[in-house]
């Protein structure tokens, strides 16, 4: 990403948390092939909060899981992926396990792919602060209970004993999210953790990670397809089309004005409260397959102003004020 | 196999649904003994109007597949009756009924899983025609009706009528179920999560197809959804349930400028702002929604209300009236009921977030 997208910063650069440069990511198997992220460039600062917003298919889980190198064998990854200044693609075996958990964690939409069955909620936080840590048993019991207060788990001391089935979903996100600060971690990637929630467990959900993140200072990369949880939650958005990123800026300013011909379909399409009797606009058409790597802008088939000079290549980020940015050949660049 | 025209005129509700009660037994140990009973649906009454949109809300597991289903009779109630167009369902036509055979024709209903729903080895065409064949309508004319639906949910026939569903993305699969559902001209549509699965692209599209394809057929529809901006732009009234139960049923503009239940009023402010400069420090609510296994007594939202009292653990709220068909069950709603707010629910705090957080 250029310079032009960094905030100004009166003081000296503070060093980015995460630092994705041209990372592409492609799933070649006998049968097909799919190039689910082709060139993207990310910074996310210490403590701050970045929502990556998309459709189904746009590239957003495997952006995330490329964070942790958590990518099946045969994905073939490219670029570079720094996280704390150290490139996670040259990271061995003992050094990424060390690595996950103590630096970056993660959390998903069912917490039961992070959480183990078998072992109650206590013991497998407290395990994973031993490893980690080389805390003593009771030491890390201690941790534990922390964990589950921190994450505001009612009557927390009990809960310790409970195996996660015992859980109703709200408090099983929150254990997942006990498990995943356990060793506090400086970055916190989260994958659609509120999706599956009702509406009054999911703003819950969302404002003690709000809260938890302030409190511990935490970088968080938070993926969701819905504007709203971004708008309650983020610092700044990236909305990725297609494998790309097509825009970025600060959460207010992209709601109240998006650059991006997709990123105003997606809020004009958006049913906010109180629409009633408004013919709902629509983006007609439906993303590319990614069979190949897009050439040229791959809205471009579903976009109004389309014209020639979208056709001649992949837009480049422009940049019309600091801080926000967008891949299209309408918006001006300074 | 024409629509069937309408009988008790427009004013006569479509369908009437009175005490509806639907409880799974939950089996356990060694003689699979009933150990407990699922109150998924719980004395549920209420109306739907002959062209509206009746939109249903309320959290996962609060009863509203189920209420589809035995709307669809998919499966029968435990207790409680239907009246269709004036015909009770379910009952022979010499006893003044509506056989199933007849009440199905003219109820369908569209599922949230596009995927699960379409025969994975027919073309979708034969997919919308199977249900005419069957009801009598000869092959030809019903792969005309199919390819007649098929234009009128916005997918070309030439291109997409021998098409399977694996080559169809998730939008194009629900259209073909909406057309699929509308094959046999029903009158009731009944779609639960229909938009639920969609990217928000997608799920404009399906939105203004649904209104749309209402005007041009005449139709009425029962909306299921979890989200409530969604039932906001789709319904005429709306009915809120809570653990099996109707809390609150109103006009969609009753129900979300003035909400009376409080947990009406907690889930509205759940959503969340759509404007950074507005965000919350509270929930509105703390806690789950309760299992609906053993439900608590009374007000069987007590357990999270910032207001309640002895009475609502002690009794159940009658349905007060709001006027203008906005009713509630709350007892803060009855001046009778004994609560120290009763008869003035609008007096207590507006919904909003800081307001309506209990401690923990
Ligand atoms: N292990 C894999 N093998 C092959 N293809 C994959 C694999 N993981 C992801 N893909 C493909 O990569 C593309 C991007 O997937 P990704 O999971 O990142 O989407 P997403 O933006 O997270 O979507 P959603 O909102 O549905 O979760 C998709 O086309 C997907 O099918
Ligand atoms: N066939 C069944 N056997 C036993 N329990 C059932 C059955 N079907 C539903 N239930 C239970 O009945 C309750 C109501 O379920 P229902 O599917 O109607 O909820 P819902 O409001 O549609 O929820 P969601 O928003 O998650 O779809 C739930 O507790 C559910 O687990
Ligand atoms: S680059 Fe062209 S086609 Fe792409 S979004 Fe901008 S205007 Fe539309
Ligand atoms: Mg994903
Ligand atoms: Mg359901």
């Amino acid at each position: 990403m250029s310079a032009v997208l960094k905030p100004p910063s009166p003081t000296a650069e503070v060093q980015p948390l995460v630092k994705l440069r041209d990372l592409s990511v492609t799933f070649a198997t006998r049968d097909r092939t799919v190039h689910a992220v082709n060139g993207i460039d990310l910074d996310l600062a210490p403590g701050e909060v970045l929502c990556i917003l998309g459709e189904s298919g746009s590239g957003k889980s495997v952006t995330l899981r490329a964070l942790m190198k958590l990518l099946p064998k045969f994905a073939r990854v490219s670029g570079s992926i720094e996280v704390g200044g150290r490139d996670v693609t040259k990271m061995s075996e003992r050094q990424l396990s060390n690595f996950r958990g103590t630096e970056v964690a993660m959390i998903f939409q069912e917490p039961m792919t992070a959480l183990d069955p078998v072992f109650t909620i206590g013991r497998q936080i407290a395990e994973t602060v031993q490893r980690h840590e080389g805390l003593s048993r009771s030491a890390a019991t201690a941790r534990a209970l922390e964990l589950l207060e921190l994450v505001q788990i009612p009557s927390a001391k009990r809960r310790l004993d409970a195996y996660p089935h015992e859980l109703s979903g709200g408090l099983r996100q929150r254990a997942m999210i006990a498990v995943a600060l356990a060793c506090r971690p400086k970055l916190l990637l989260a994958d659609e953790p509120t999706t599956a929630l009702d509406a009054t467990v999911q703003i819950q959900v969302l404002l003690l990670l709000r809260e938890l993140q302030e409190r511990l200072g935490m970088g968080v990369i938070f993926v969701t397809h819905d504007l709203g949880v971004a708008g309650e939650i983020a610092d700044r958005v990236a909305v990725m089309y297609a494998g790309r990123v097509v825009e970025e800026g600060p959460v207010a300013g992209l709601m109240a004005g998006p650059l991006h011909p997709y990123t105003q379909g997606l809020l004009g399409a958006t049913v906010h409260a109180g629409m009633r009797g408004q013919r709902l606009t629509t983006i007609p058409g439906a993303p590319p397959t990614l069979d190949v790597v897009p050439t040229v802008c791959a809205f471009a088939p579903r976009c109004s102003f389309v014209h020639d000079e979208c056709l001649a290549g992949v837009p480049v980020l422009r940049s019309p004020t600091p801080g926000r940015a967008a891949r299209c050949v309408l918006v001006p660049d300074r | 196999m024409e629509p069937i025209l309408d009988r008790g005129g427009p004013a006569q509700p479509l369908l009437a649904v009175k005490g509806l009660v639907k409880h799974f037994p939950l089996k356990g140990g060694l003689l699979g003994r009933t150990q407990a009973v699922v109150r998924a649906v719980d004395n549920v009454e209420f109306d739907v109007l002959k062209g509206e949109t009746l939109g249903i809300v309320g959290e996962s597991g609060c009863g509203k597949s189920t209420t589809a289903r035995l709307l669809m009779r998919l499966m029968d109630p435990d207790a409680g009756s239907m009246i269709f167009d004036g015909e009770t369902v379910g009952v022979n036509e010499q006893a003044g009924g509506l056989t199933l055979r007849d009440y199905r024709r003219q109820v369908q209903m569209v599922f949230q899983d596009s995927y699960a729903s379409l025969n994975p080895r027919l073309p979708i065409e034969e997919t919308i025609a199977f249900a005419p064949r069957i009801h009598g309508l000869s092959s030809a004319d019903a792969v005309t009706r199919a390819r007649e639906l098929l234009a009128a949910v916005g997918l070309a026939p030439a291109s997409f009528a021998r098409r399977y569903p694996h080559e169809l993305s998730g939008g194009q699969r629900q259209r073909i179920n909406i057309a699929r559902a509308l094959a046999l001209r029903p009158k009731l549509v009944i779609l639960d999560e229909p938009v639920s699965a969609l990217d928000k692209s997608v799920e404009a599209q399906v939105l203004n197809l649904l209104v749309d394809l209402k005007a041009e057929f005449g139709l009425t529809y029962v909306f299921i959804s979890h989200d409530l901006n969604v039932v906001q732009y789709i319904s005429d009234r709306v009915l809120v349930m809570y653990l099996g139960e109707v809390v609150e049923m109103g006009p969609v503009g009753a129900i979300y400028d003035r909400p009376g239940h409080p947990y009406t009023r907690a889930l509205l402010d759940s959503r969340p702002s759509m404007d950074p400069a507005m965000r919350r420090t509270k929930p509105p609510l703390t806690g789950d929604p309760p299992n609906p296994v053993n439900p608590p007594s009374g007000c069987r939202f007590r357990t999270r209300c910032p207001y309640a009292e002895d009475v609502c653990a002690a009794r159940k709220p009658l349905m007060a009236d709001l006027g203008g068909g906005h009713i509630v069950s709350c007892h803060m709603a009855s001046p009778e009921s004994g609560h120290s707010l009763a008869g003035k629910l609008y007096e207590v705090p507006p919904p909003r977030a800081d307001v309506m957080g209990v401690p923990a």
